[in-house]
């Protein structure tokens, strides 16, 4: 956390400034040759900037495809001309508009406030649904509300011509005008920076892991929703007052302004620099001037300004927008530069000075607790994958869950994070029962899991995965203390690589992060589904240390499945062998390899056989 | 009675076009869970095809008819072979944006080669005609579309169902993965699907432009996206619901323009897209939840 945070506002006000500079110096340079359309060029360059920082800001940090920002952007452009233009020209070109707008209106700042405030209210409702699509039920719900507001706003544009003068729109004629650039040099390098500093914010993080992986998320303690609604808040918010900006900029609003084209050309200039990154997004949007300029006179050169040539130019421009996205998506679906920031190769360069922290001692030890299952039941379809099952566990020890695949031990490990609901049976902690509770209150409460096909945030960086899982926690207990996110992390022998990103990690290091992860929630028991999986004999061996060092520096039981014979003996203190959905026997170590009714099990034998 | 047997005969009329291809749309989700925007550039080029056959080479409405159905198969799997064989099993992200792109190309294909003005060409004769039934007013494209429709999706089930082809079409679509590992050969199945999609689309394209008689670089769009949402609103990746939500869609379509005050009727599409949009925000899982999630 305080590793977050240190020092965000003053550095990130550089690094926005930077981008900011680099954008609006290398723009000048571009129009201070040739012609006044460079000019115009340029203020466009900027406006589309800050419209692309806006949509990035949600895309970017949720994850979540929104073809419907330009919809949003719509309602605040139509709103702002409804509401800033004069009262005399609105009696000439919309004399019928309803809600006494006729008589309305505003200073083009006052306008602005208003079309953000009524864009956010419909951001507010939309963004119900948006959040809770997430990554569940894959991005069918997102497409469907987005694309739906997209075309909505298209048609009440064309066809409700007494308020929005249909197909041809309404032209702008406004008392007073904006001088010079002044206002979209303010208001990007406002975005730039709100942007830059939500990403790096706690917010920011914890909606990013949820991005990263729902599920994994979810099991860390975070709520994906609060993290994606305040996105979409702060991007409608920016998007709104681009598109403002736009609206004044071209002096007329259409259905057109705000459609397809416009968010063709939006989520292209996003993904070809990267959509992780507000650097890459930005980059996207020189990229796509340029080639706008070069297509432009490439198609205008040849016999002059003939009415072929703007077809040529329309339709190259288009084909080559339409390319450059299916090329992306082919080749690169992440970008150009992926998820780097510009400065991000100073500030590792900056982290390497810190000193490494000490080794946290043992946590005091714990009272006693207990995780207990009993007759839990589940179905699946016809599938009986639990068959009251009972599982018990206190946080003085380690418990072993051993037994043949299909048997039923995920199964009941989800059941206890709460990714899957009994049908029948109860789940309680601490004698509190967990049975039904959001995954994410679980974590909070104090189960912390691992999952046999690890799952980190593969875009964070190894501090910023215990961090988030730490975050998460802390915010909603009280007991705090544990070690802090630094010494955990030394503590898993990760020390070295605590700014490398997580996908970057080989597999051992990987597994020891998801257990400091795990640990970071300072959880009462971690449930440990085959942390062993894909290694060697003496990988597995050196595991059995690991998980009990790290169990131990923040005072948890544990739970463990795994097939490894050698690790499972050699770390538990009492093992339950699962067969067809049930506990066919429970005891030491030794009384499990004993029994017959288990050798049956993994064997497939009879006991008369 | 009479108007409500009326509402349902326009409501299939325009519910079968949306059906057929819901129909596509869905089977292209269910073998390689793909949200397919670029189907509706099967009408964009039906358009182009009927423009050039009708107006510049003057051939009969029977001819254009089955131009435009080869040639929205054609379409379909060129679009295949180009741009979506090459995404399989990417994120959601990356495969919506890549079917977004196509859409674009191929819209900014005949903007260049046509322009983005409309081209209209010469409707059916008969397509204007109407039968008087005792108090019902019979469109004859009505039950021309019904009728076509009825035989497609008949023949398709037919497919579908009895033969090797189409056993392995809908085991693909149900369990992509365990469909390869029973030795259904993926490349093979995907473009069965999109030349079975590009054939349903290419019928709703030949009445969808004897409706509208006009070409236009966009005009692929609205069909698309009733299309795509009949699908969804069918639970994506069911086949059946998919017909259904067309059929569904058709219908609320009518009723809405004759409950919609006067000034309003315009705004029918808006209407029906505000509806659904909404519908999605309080229920994002959809009519019927699309997948079962995923394993841990």
């Amino acid at each position: 956390m305080r590793s977050l945070l240190a020092g965000r506002v003053g550095s990130q006000v550089v690094g926005s400034l930077a981008l900011f500079l680099i954008l609006v110096l290398g723009g000048l340079l571009y129009a201070s040759v040739g012609s006044v359309t460079r000019d115009i060029l340029v203020t466009q360059m900027l406006i589309n900037a800050m419209m692309v920082v806006g949509i990035q800001l949600f895309i970017g940090n949720t994850g979540i495809l929104s073809f419907g920002h330009i919809g949003f952007a719509g309602i605040a452009g139509y709103t702002f001309v409804l509401l800033a233009m004069s009262t005399e020209w609105k009696e000439r070109v919309l004399p019928n508009a309803p809600l006494g707008l006729v008589d309305i209106s505003l200073h083009p700042f006052g306008a602005t406030a208003v079309a953000m405030i009524v864009t956010l209210l419909v951001a507010v409702l939309l963004g119900f649904g948006l959040v809770r699509s997430g990554a569940r039920s894959g991005a069918v719900a997102a497409t469907v509300i987005t694309l739906a507001l997209l075309f909505v706003v298209h048609e009440v544009g064309t066809v409700y011509a007494d308020l929005t003068g249909g197909r041809n729109g309404i032209s702008l004629s406004i008392g007073v005008l904006l001088e010079g650039r002044t206002w979209v040099y303010v208001a990007l390098f406002a975005s730039i920076l709100g942007s830059r500093l939500f990403k790096s914010s706690r917010v920011g993080r914890l909606a990013q892991a949820a991005r990263d992986d729902d599920l994994a998320a979810r099991s860390v303690g975070i709520d994906p929703a609060p993290g994606q609604m305040i996105a979409l808040l702060l991007s409608v918010a920016i998007v709104s007052v681009a598109a403002c900006l736009r609206v004044f900029e071209l002096g007329t609003v259409a259905p057109s302004t705000f459609f397809f084209d416009y968010t063709l050309l939006t989520l292209v200039m996003i993904i070809v620099g990267g959509r992780k990154s507000i650097t890459g997004s930005l980059l996207g949007v020189v990229v796509f001037t340029a080639v706008n300029e070069l297509t432009r006179s490439l198609a205008g050169s040849g016999s002059g300004a003939g009415p072929l040539d703007l077809v040529l130019r329309e339709g190259l421009t288009d084909i080559v927008l339409g390319a450059a996205m299916v090329g992306f998506m082919i080749f690169r679906p992440n970008g150009l530069i992926e998820d780097r920031e510009l400065d991000d190769w100073v500030r590792t360069r900056l982290r390497r000075q810190e000193p490494r922290p000490a080794a946290p001692g043992p946590a005091p030890a714990p009272a006693l607790a207990t995780l207990r299952a009993t007759d839990v039941v589940v179905d699946f379809g016809g599938f009986r994958a639990l068959d009251r099952a009972d599982l018990e566990a206190s946080n003085q020890h380690i418990v072993g869950i051993i037994g043949p695949n299909g048997a039923g031990k995920t199964t009941l490990l989800n059941v206890v994070t709460g990714l899957i609901r009994p049908d029948e049976g109860s789940v309680t902690l601490k004698d509190r029962s967990i049975a039904g509770v959001e995954p994410f209150s679980i974590a909070r409460a104090g189960l912390a899991r691992t999952f046999q096909t690890m799952r980190l945030f593969p875009s964070l960086t190894v501090r910023e995965n215990v961090a988030v899982a730490s975050l998460s926690v802390r915010a909603h207990r009280e007991d705090g203390g544990g070690p802090s996110v630094d010494e955990l992390i030394a503590h898993a022998g990760l020390w070295e690589l605590r700014d490398r990103r997580a996908r970057e990690l080989d597999y051992g290091n990987a597994r020891r992060l998801e257990l400091a992860r795990a640990a970071a929630l300072t959880p009462v028991f971690m449930l440990l589904d085959e942390p062993t999986s894909g290694m060697s004999d003496t990988e597995s061996l050196a595991m059995i240390d690991e998980v009990r060092r790290m169990a131990e520096c923040v005072g948890a039981g544990v739970v463990v499945i795994d097939h490894d014979l050698g690790f499972i003996t050699g770390i538990c203190d009492t093992i339950h062998c699962f067969d067809q959905g049930t506990v066919i026997s429970t005891g030491t170590p030794a009384e499990i390899q004993a029994d017959p009714a288990v050798q049956a099990a993994y064997l497939g034998v009879t006991a008369e056989a | 009675m009479t108007d409500l047997v009326q509402t349902l005969i326009d409501g299939l009329g325009r519910g079968s076009i949306y059906a057929l291809l819901a129909l596509g749309i869905a089977l292209i989700f269910g073998v390689m869970h793909l949200l397919n925007f670029a189907h509706g550039e099967t009408v964009t080029v039906g358009a182009y095809i009927a423009y050039a056959s009708l107006v510049e080479m003057e051939l009969s409405w029977w001819v254009t008819a089955i131009l435009i159905f080869f040639g929205a198969i054609a379409i379909s799997v060129v679009i295949e072979f180009v741009a979506f064989r090459w995404v399989r099993g990417a994120e959601d992200f990356t495969m919506l944006l890549t079917s977004f792109g196509v859409v674009f190309v191929v819209q900014a294909f005949f903007v260049m080669y046509a322009g983005a003005t409309v081209r209209s060409f010469p409707r059916p004769e008969w397509a204007d005609r109407v039968w008087q039934v005792g108090d019902l007013n019979v469109g004859v494209i009505d039950v021309v579309t019904i009728g076509a429709t009825a035989i497609s999706l008949a023949v398709t089930a037919y497919v579908l169902r009895r033969t090797m082809f189409g056993t392995s079409l809908r085991a693909a679509a149900e369990d992509f993965d365990a469909a390869r590992l029973m030795g259904v050969r993926s490349n093979r199945v995907i473009r069965q699907a999109f030349i079975v999609a590009g054939a349903l689309a290419g019928v709703a394209a030949v009445f969808y432009l004897m409706r509208t008689g006009q070409a236009r670089p966009v005009v692929g769009l609205a069909p698309m996206l009733k299309g795509i949402l009949a699908a969804i609103v069918g639970g994506l990746g069911s086949l059946s619901g998919a017909v259904l939500g067309g059929f569904v869609l058709g219908i609320t379509e009518v009723v809405l323009r004759a409950w919609l005050p006067e000034y309003l009727v315009g705004l029918t599409d808006a209407v029906v897209f505000a509806f659904i949009g909404l519908f999605f925000v309080f229920r994002p899982q959809g009519l019927i939840p699309v997948e079962a999630g995923e394993r841990v």
